[in-house]
């Protein structure tokens, strides 16, 4: 068995590498990309649980599992929305670049 | 250290490097290939946990439709990375950065052994789990992905005012 | 109450002319000549009523006080702001002598008035005096009082300005109106005292009434019981004069209450005309003269001693108030004469008369309230005085009328041209000057009987008796100045001058005040005329009615001889510089010169007070506008500055950019992992792990 606090750490790890790309790129494409980086370790978290559940019930237990399939499906559609929303802005600036996107400041 | 250990230290290994190589790639495409190994690699790493039906969904998922959206994307945007990628909020970030890793390297949780002894969740239970108890969320997961889905129809349709205003400019 | 409870319906005497106001103030302009007829028959009816309310009054069985009135607030200490009309002996005196000058006044405007511009304003607003000033007398708070008082202030300064186009009644009825404003902010800080710090003081421990000593029905004042309530004293309005210091109750000598007093003696100064305030007054005679008759002769000028009697009734001034009541009274008396003496405008000779008439009353009440008896004598000489000052003042507008002028020097030589109007402006001078058996004589020698009485209680007083003796003088000089000048000799000193007689409507008003001013002032031995004088001595010749009868006293006899002689010496001296034509004018080096100067120049109070206004108010005015300008508005703008420049600061984080808003959301989200895995730990050991 793989021991908790590797599992942790990795997705610890993972999750700041997210953030950093959310944090310092511009392309949207990037920012979503790290996006889904971010989701995936939370996505991990939960199954390393579920699977150290200390709950004697298998059905208590595999919960974890299955608010995963609910993230992974919704981190689908957030990739499909992103997609639409890059087209839109796309569109619009002529740029997928967020640092042109200024629109949030008169 | 035994088998387990061994593949998901490769496995960990692989992820993290991919990960930041996808961040540090100068071309898109190669950065939608670097995902992909990640998101393989995470996948494997489910079934390792005993999570067979999340490793697979993992890989239909993220490593299939997940990438294809992505380089779809890529292609109607036709926009290559950019030469100068910016660096805002990296002071900002990289102390927020360092915190958290400094936190989280702290935690030991090392002692913590799972309680069943590698219990298999085989996907017949995680299917009860879903739709008898969690049967709602699923129904609202639908939802939220039928909104999804008109949404991004509507921002990816190209508007007709906004055309016309365009053409008018 | 039993019996035939008519007294309720008193409200209908303003009622009256305030419909007539509404309908003149909107339709007033479809009337032939600016609704006047209206206005008679709307005043004519309310003097009907109060001829009725004051005869019933006067013979009344079922007590003097008939109160019918409703709660308007209740406050939750059970305070009743109440609303409502009093018919009380004094406002049923006051009642009549309203309406019988305000329907003769109006009588007179239509014909005085009939070619102004504008005759809808002036019967309307004419039409809102005479509501406002019914329900003065009605009032039964001092709530209801203030409103009415103050209605009656805006309707003078709209009555003086009448003629607003010129820019003297412009500014003469804004003098009006500021120097009232004066004495007004006085009263209700007066009333104000009573009100919240006086009400316990009056309320538990006096069950008797200041001056009748009488027991409250319940044992209580109601007026300190019901807000502003006036306190109906529930007595024979000819109880007995209670001899001076029997009064005992605790507080009710107290410096508040003498601070009060002198306060509400403020308000009544502003509106009688009185020292210092006196101002105003002969500026106001920019008006219209029926509107000097009316307001500023008869009615609203004498409504400050009418404020300042009901106030020694309801409530009683201490004897350090009423000695200052009586000085004030007095010494306008004099110096208003003074001015009359000099003046050359015929109104203004009136007017100072005015004042000094009403000095007279204001003198009256300090003096009965010193000796303790009800405010009457000050009340008859307010009744007399009203009829033969709006006849000096209708059968001057008669003169001005005919010969266009007002200056007393261009006139003279009228008595053979308008033989009715010196006949009966004679009468009126007469009157005046308390020559008997015209009806001022009776009045003021009650008056300086009633001085001389308190003088020998209080020998503070005496200097002013003998300045009230001086001013009956003075009174007598300058009435019969003005009449000389006026109507003596053969001919007028201006060449083209015509007089001529009015027409029948001005004559008729003049020969009604006329013979009221003959008959008025015995009227205090009929019927029950004198039960609506309470207090009343009625001094003449040494005879006094009191409760017990006819009493005579030979100091009254003296005072009345004195008196007398001082007013035929006016008279006389006035014919010796004036009679037959003669004009005397002062020689150009006499040492008179200067003494004439300043009272021509009305002792310099003008400048005075402009003075005042410029040098102190102004510069007070400056060092605000300038705190205002630098420290207030510094603040304030230093604040500005602090904010405008925080949000120009704090905007720079609002970049737009996604990117640094993640930032922030990963900032705060390190905060609280942070918190959560090292903070609430450290809390825990903080609180013993509790």
């Amino acid at each position: 068995m793989i021991p908790l606090d590797e599992l942790l750490v990795f997705s610890g790890l993972l999750f700041s590498i997210g953030i950093f790309g959310v944090l310092t790129r511009r392309n949207f494409i990037m920012l979503l990309i790290s996006v889904e980086i971010i989701m995936n370790s939370a996505i991990l978290n939960f199954v390393t649980f579920s699977a150290y559940s200390p709950s004697s019930s298998v059905a208590q237990a595999v919960s974890g599992q299955g608010i995963a399939v609910v993230l992974i499906g919704l981190a689908a559609t957030e990739v499909a929305l992103g997609l639409a929303i890059v087209l839109a802005l796309n569109r619009i600036i002529g740029s997928v670049d967020v640092a042109k996107a200024m629109e949030l400041r008169l | 250290m035994n088998v387990d250990g061994v593949l998901f230290a490769l496995l960990a290994g692989a992820g993290l490097l991919t990960a930041i190589a996808a961040l540090l790639a100068r071309e898109i495409v190669h950065t939608i290939m670097w995902i992909a190994i990640l998101f393989v690699s995470l996948g494997l790493v489910y079934f390792l946990l005993e999570a067979p039906f999340l490793g697979v969904l993992q890989l239909a998922v993220y490593a299939g439709a997940v990438t294809i959206l992505l380089l779809f994307a890529i292609m109607v945007v036709k926009k290559r990375i950019f030469s100068k990628e910016a660096v805002t909020g990296i002071g900002v970030s990289s102390v927020a950065l360092a915190v958290a890793l400094a936190t989280l390297f702290t935690l030991n949780a090392s002692s913590v052994t799972p309680p069943n002894g590698g219990r298999v969740y085989d996907t017949t239970l995680l299917s009860v789990s879903l739709f008898a108890s969690y049967g709602a969320w699923v129904l609202a997961l639908g939802f939220v992905v039928l909104s999804a889905l008109v949404g991004a129809v509507y921002l990816a349709r190209e508007s007709r005012g906004r055309r016309i205003r365009a053409e008018g400019e | 109450m039993v019996g035939l409870d008519f007294f309720v319906y008193a409200f209908l005497v303003p009622l009256l002319p305030a419909l007539a106001f509404v309908v003149l103030g909107l339709t007033g302009k479809s009337f032939r000549n600016g609704g006047g007829l209206l206005a008679v028959g709307a005043e004519g009816l309310a003097l009907l009523l109060s001829v009725f309310f004051a005869y019933e009054e006067s013979v009344s069985t079922t007590g003097i006080y008939h109160d019918s009135s409703f709660v308007w607030m209740g406050l939750p200490d059970g305070t009743n702001f109440v609303m409502g009309t009093l018919m009380s002996p004094l406002g049923a005196l006051m009642l009549l002598v309203v309406n019988i000058v305000g329907f003769l006044v109006v009588v007179y405007s239509l014909e005085y008035m009939s070619h102004e511009e504008g005759l809808p304003r002036y019967y309307a607003e004419l039409m809102l005096f005479l509501t406002a000033m019914n329900l003065v007398c009605l009032a039964d708070n001092f709530l209801e009082f203030i409103l009415a008082w103050e209605l009656v202030g805006l309707c003078s300064y709209l009555l003086i300005g009448f003629f607003w186009k010129k820019p003297e009644a412009a500014s003469a009825a804004k003098k009006a109106f500021l120097v009232t404003r004066v004495g007004d902010v006085l009263f209700f800080v007066g009333v104000f005292i009573f009100f919240t710090s006086l009400a316990g003081v009056v309320n538990p421990s006096i069950t008797t009434l200041p001056y009748q000593g009488q027991v409250c029905p319940g044992g209580q004042v109601t007026w300190a019981c019901a807000g502003f309530t006036f306190a109906p004293p529930n007595a024979n309005s000819n109880a007995p004069f209670l001899a001076p210091g029997t009064i005992t109750s605790p507080g009710y000598g107290s410096n508040l209450m003498t601070l009060a007093g002198l306060l509400i003696l403020g308000g009544a100064a502003g509106k009688s005309a009185q020292f210092p305030l006196h101002t105003w007054l002969p500026d106001a005679m920019e008006g219209p003269t029926t509107v000097s008759a009316l307001i500023h002769a008869a009615t609203m000028v004498a409504a400050g001693v009418f404020l300042l009697a009901i106030t020694s009734i309801y409530i009683g001034f201490t004897s350090t108030a009423a000695l200052v009541i009586l000085g004030i009274g007095s010494f306008t008396s004099l110096f208003a004469g003074t001015m009359g003496v000099v003046a050359r405008d015929i109104k203004r000779v009136i007017a100072y008369s005015t004042m000094s008439q009403l000095g007279y009353m204001v003198m009256g009440v300090g003096a009965s309230s010193l000796v303790l008896v009800g405010p009457g004598d000050a009340m008859f000489h307010l009744f007399t005085h009203a009829f033969f000052k709006a006849l000096l003042f209708l059968s001057a507008g008669s003169v001005i009328h005919a010969v266009g002028t007002q200056d007393l020097f261009a006139m003279g030589g009228l008595l053979r041209k308008m033989p009715v109007t010196a006949f009966t402006m004679l009468i009126g001078a007469l009157a005046l000057s308390g020559i008997p058996p015209f009806s001022g004589f009776f009045s003021k020698d009650g008056l300086l009987a009633l001085t001389w009485a308190a003088s020998q209680h209080y020998a503070v007083a005496l200097p002013f008796f003998l300045l009230a003796l001086v001013g009956v003088f003075l009174t007598g000089f300058y009435i019969f100045r003005l009449w000389f000048l006026t109507f003596s000799g053969s001919h007028s000193r201006t060449p083209g001058l015509h007089g001529h007689e009015p027409s029948w409507i001005m004559r008729a008003p003049l020969v009604a005040l006329a013979g009221l001013t003959l008959v008025a002032g015995v009227l205090p031995l009929f019927g029950g005329f004198a039960n609506l004088l309470p207090g009343v001595q009625w001094g003449t010749l040494g005879y006094s009615y009191t409760s017990s009868g006819w009493v005579f006293s030979s100091s009254d006899l003296m005072v009345a001889i004195a008196s007398l002689v001082l007013a035929f010496a006016g008279v006389g001296t006035a014919y010796v510089f004036w009679g037959n034509g003669r004009v005397f004018s002062l020689p150009e080096n006499s040492w008179l010169r200067a003494p004439h100067t300043l009272l021509l120049r009305k002792y310099y109070f003008d400048e005075v007070y402009d003075g005042l206004a410029h040098g102190v108010i102004l510069g007070v005015a400056r060092g605000l506008d300038w705190f205002d300008r630098y420290v207030i508005d510094g603040t304030i703008h230093a604040f500005e500055r602090l904010f405008s420049q925080a949000s120009e600061r704090g905007r720079r984080i609002q970049s737009g950019l996604v990117s640094n808003y993640a930032s922030w959301i990963a900032l705060g989200l390190v905060v609280l992992l942070v918190a959560i895995i090292y903070g609430i730990p450290w809390l825990d050991s903080l609180w013993g792990g509790g």
